[in-house]
């Protein structure tokens, strides 16, 4: 179940996706208005470009100095009561908590959203350790009820409509039919309610570690991971390695990105800095404090001078609801955990570029991810370099080598090129009806499924060019 | 535009009520007309000095008074959560919240209507001095910005997806 | 009188010279002498966009040599100029000579309306073309060459030119090269959103930078039976 063995369908999951109406519908509506969100929160504040270089420059400050931010972060969750467990991969990490579970006899766990934990499958087995599991984003707690995953980073359940929701709740919560957001917001409130109240444990996920004090940050709206890490008796945090920051200071940059980067919001509405478990005399927070850091193929990326950019992710979404590829295809169709153009950089980097091969070329390198994305992250240029990659190692399908190889012999020289030019004017005499191709052989039938072709020009412009003439008029 | 104007725009953007008051006296009498308009029967107050008058007044309005030391479950049937406020932020309309001994989060969290006393002084221009000023870390730190929201569906913005349904800032004059 | 070298591009040169034509003539009267070097052939986006780096780097190094001296380089193209620019450097970035020879080419690289504007300071080339017309901007131009204003302000400037916004201007036309075959339904689905906003815009024309993408919008125009047509930037300057 957590590895993967087959190839993501990338191309018949997007076709999938496109004849899907009410995600179409749902998507058109959901992504034009985020992405304004977003542009209007960035422009209201004159120093975001600063903001954003400063951004990369402490992440990668830190990716050039992670091990030791990552030492001085686990001393200082040790001195304030905190266990700190390393994982290097999924495995380890389902392993670590599971135990947990089991060794205090937890029998219910809430948790909060995060991407980390759905990289590493953690529920299902929980599951199987005896306990039930809870998501209590509400986004995330429909995803759970429907039996699927999140489709967007921030946003989990964007490619679903309301008029499933209320249907989904009628069939698993035996409510009655509920179709405005806000009364099933309030069903929902209410079953979670009461889960809180009778969970052992809470699991998160972490959006910043501060290094200098032991702190952990997380963000959100919902008032759910507050609910998740106050009222548990013990508090399980996952981190990616890169998560960690080294001072207080460093804090300010990156939530006032995010926010506006995610949401459009000046601030999140909760920002929690938890820094230890609870202390004497209170009455709230974690008896137990657990940091899992995992690392789960994020060194291989770190060792990777091309793509170690990635590991400034800071999960905010932007490059999602820009990239026009992710709004038609919706998060599902990349098959994975990271979806978009992150996820088509992540993807092929942890799970392997075999498997994931068509992710990096689901893009038309239209550059709206990189203008946007708060920390900087060189998408197009990463995408790129693994299309590169993939035709290196052989796993470019036929019709690339084709077209490529094709391209590249006839633009090789001024001779091909017009003697490319002279054969494909024989060809169209055969193709053209009444002065249109509207049917194109393969490998070119893709372009005529959509579009009329082209047709060349009787002479091509080398052959009409006349120089200037020289000399005195 | 001073801070604390800019303070009081941006919450206000945010959904947040704030009360500008001259004094502590007059914060208590909000207090308590606020919790009779909201027919409150049971508050969850913080143990704080600035909270010992609000307490004694809604004690008189017959107002049960839950112990802020009480269970998650106890504290969860409050109708009003009151809370002083360490900090404000005013470039974000942000409230900042030290939990402490009987400075629970639950106060901030479990009640529908959430409450917090703020003097004008504590109010800062932005995060970085803040994050600058905010001394040693409690073990929760919580930057509050508006009443607990969802957009999760249908893109509709629900208010009180787990936490308060509403944020009333009582701004006492520095 | 500038001297400039043409880099006219596949694309036009095979399928649109008219279009070369007109940049020529638009050079010429922005006071440029214009020379086409006839050695020249592709810049090698398409092979590098679909990640064959060695076949583009072929297709690189002949564009090096054949441009080696040029004192500026103008192509009525974003995307060819920004391949230039933005790639060339990056894919000689391990042989260090011909890396020099790069980055000194992409800095003496332009897209025609970006020389005329930022290099010779024009705006106004005195042309005429009475109709109605909406700008798509391309985006290896736009975000790639930073174009925003440049094309608008030549637009602008023209004569019984009635310039109308295009919605969600700077969405992608789902093109993208070998994308448009790779993924085709989903460039579709792209594009038919494109045509849906040229449609709305009430323009008779659509016009934009680069051939490749007005290929594409073409063709689904085209293929949609709409009478609005596409035509490059350069057409539309060279009117009179």
């Amino acid at each position: 179940m957590p590895d993967r063995p087959t190839r993501i369908d990338l191309i018949r999951n997007i076709e999938r996706a496109l004849r899907d109406e009410s995600l179409q519908r749902q998507m058109g509506k959901a992504m034009p208005a985020s992405r304004k969100a977003r542009a209007d929160a960035a422009a209201e504040l004159p120093e975001w470009e600063s903001l954003r270089s400063a951004a990369a420059e402490i992440k990668d400050h830190v990716l050039a100095n992670l091990e030791s931010y990552l030492g001085q972060l686990e001393s200082q969750v040790r001195a304030l009561g905190g266990v700190v467990h390393w994982a290097s991969d999924a495995a380890e990490a389902r392993v670590i908590i599971t135990d947990l579970a089991r060794s205090r006899g937890v029998r219910r766990i809430v948790k909060s959203k995060s991407m980390t934990t759905e990289e590493i499958f953690l529920n299902p087995a929980l599951e199987s350790a005896g306990a039930s599991v809870v998501e209590t984003d509400l986004g995330e707690y429909v995803v759970q009820l429907a039996g699927e995953r999140p489709s967007h980073l921030i946003a989990p359940v964007v490619h679903k409509p309301t008029g499933e929701i209320s249907d989904l709740f009628v069939k698993k919560l035996g409510v009655p039919r509920y179709e405005r957001p806000e009364d099933l917001a309030r069903v929902a409130r209410e079953v979670l309610r009461a889960e809180f109240l009778a969970a052992e444990m809470g699991i998160t996920g972490v959006n910043f570690a501060i290094a200098e004090t032991g702190t952990l940050v997380i963000v959100e709206n919902e008032g759910n991971a507050r609910l998740t890490t106050a009222r548990p008796r013990i508090h399980v945090a996952v981190m990616g390695i890169e998560k960690v920051l080294p001072r207080l200071a460093d804090l300010s940059v990156f939530l006032r990105i995010l926010a506006r980067s995610g949401t459009g919001q000046r601030s999140s509405v909760y920002v929690s800095l938890l820094t230890g478990r609870r202390r004497v005399g209170e009455t709230d927070g974690p008896e137990e404090l657990h940091l899992v850091i995992l690392d789960n193929g994020r060194r291989r990326l770190l060792a990777d001078p091309d793509l170690r950019g990635a590991l400034r992710c800071i999960r905010c979404g932007a490059c999602q609801n820009e990239c026009p590829v992710y709004q038609h295809a919706g998060g599902h169709a990349y098959g994975s955990v990271y979806a978009g153009p992150i996820g088509a950089v992540l993807t092929p980097a942890y799970e392997g570029l075999e498997q994931a091969r068509d992710l990096p070329f689901a893009s038309t390198l239209c550059r709206a991810c990189a203008d946007v994305c708060p920390v900087k992250i060189d998408l197009p240029g990463m995408l790129v370099e693994l299309r590169a990659r993939a035709v290196r190692t052989g796993l470019a399908p036929r019709r690339d080598r084709m077209l490529v190889g094709a391209w590249t012999f006839f633009t090789r020289s001024p001779a091909r090129f017009v003697l490319a030019g002279s054969l494909g004017r024989l060809a169209q005499r055969l193709l053209a009806r009444g002065g249109k191709i509207e049917r194109l052989p393969y490998p070119l039938s893709g372009w005529t499924a959509h579009r009329t072709a082209p047709l060349l020009a009787s002479r091509p412009f080398r052959k009409r060019w006349k120089p200037p003439q020289e000399g005195p008029q | 535009m001073n801070r604390e104007a800019l303070f009081i725009e941006r919450a206000g953007q945010v959904g947040v009520t704030v009360i500008a008051v001259g004094t502590l006296d007059e914060a208590v009498e909000r207090a308590v007309e606020l919790c009779r308009e909201r027919r409150v029967q049971r508050a969850a107050l913080w143990d704080a000095p600035e909270m010992a008058p609000i307490r004694a007044g809604l004690r008189a309005e017959g107002v049960e008074i839950l112990d802020p030391r009480g269970s998650f479950e106890t504290l969860a049937h409050a109708e009003i959560g009151i809370t002083g406020a360490d900090w404000g932020v005013a470039e974000t309309g942000t409230i900042v919240l030290a939990s402490g001994p009987g400075q629970p989060q639950a106060a901030s969290l479990l009640p529908p209507l959430h409450l917090a006393v703020l003097r004008a002084d504590r109010i800062v221009p932005d995060l970085a001095t803040l994050l600058e000023l905010c001394g040693p870390l409690p073990s929760a730190l919580v930057f509050i910005t508006g009443p607990s929201r969802s957009a999760d569906i249908g893109l509709v913005p629900v208010l009180g997806a787990h936490g308060p349904t509403a944020v009333t800032v009582l701004l006492v004059a520095g | 009188m500038k001297p400039v070298a043409l880099f006219v591009t596949c694309l036009v040169d095979q399928l649109y010279p008219h279009v070369g034509e007109a940049a020529v003539r638009v050079l010429e009267r922005a006071g440029c002498t214009v020379a086409f070097p006839e050695e020249q052939t592709c810049c090698g986006q398409a092979a590098f966009n679909n990640g064959f780096q060695e076949e583009a780097r072929v297709l690189a190094r002949r564009f090096l040599d054949v441009f080696a001296h040029a004192p500026a380089i103008v192509a009525p193209s974003g995307s060819c100029a920004d391949m230039v620019r933005e790639w060339y450097p990056r894919l000689f970035r391990d042989t260090p000579a011909l890396g020099d020879l790069a980055r000194s080419i992409a800095s003496r690289t332009y897209e025609l309306s970006e020389y005329l504007v930022r290099v010779l300071g024009t705006t106004d080339l005195g042309a005429r073309f009475p109709a109605t017309v909406t700008y798509h901007p391309s985006c290896h131009g736009l975000r790639g060459l930073g174009l925003r204003e440049e094309p608008l302000g030549l637009l602008r400037a023209v004569r019984d030119l009635r310039l109308v916004e295009l919605p969600d201007a700077e969405q992608c036309c789902g093109f993208g090269g070998f994308f448009s075959i790779k993924f085709a339904a989903l460039s579709g689905a792209m594009l038919s959103a494109k045509l849906d906003t040229i449609e709305a815009s009430g323009a008779e024309v659509v016009t934009a930078t680069d051939v490749s993408c007005l290929m594409h919008i073409s063709g689904g125009l085209s293929r949609r039976g709409s009478r609005v047509r596409a035509m490059h930037l350069a057409e539309i300057l060279a009117g009179s």
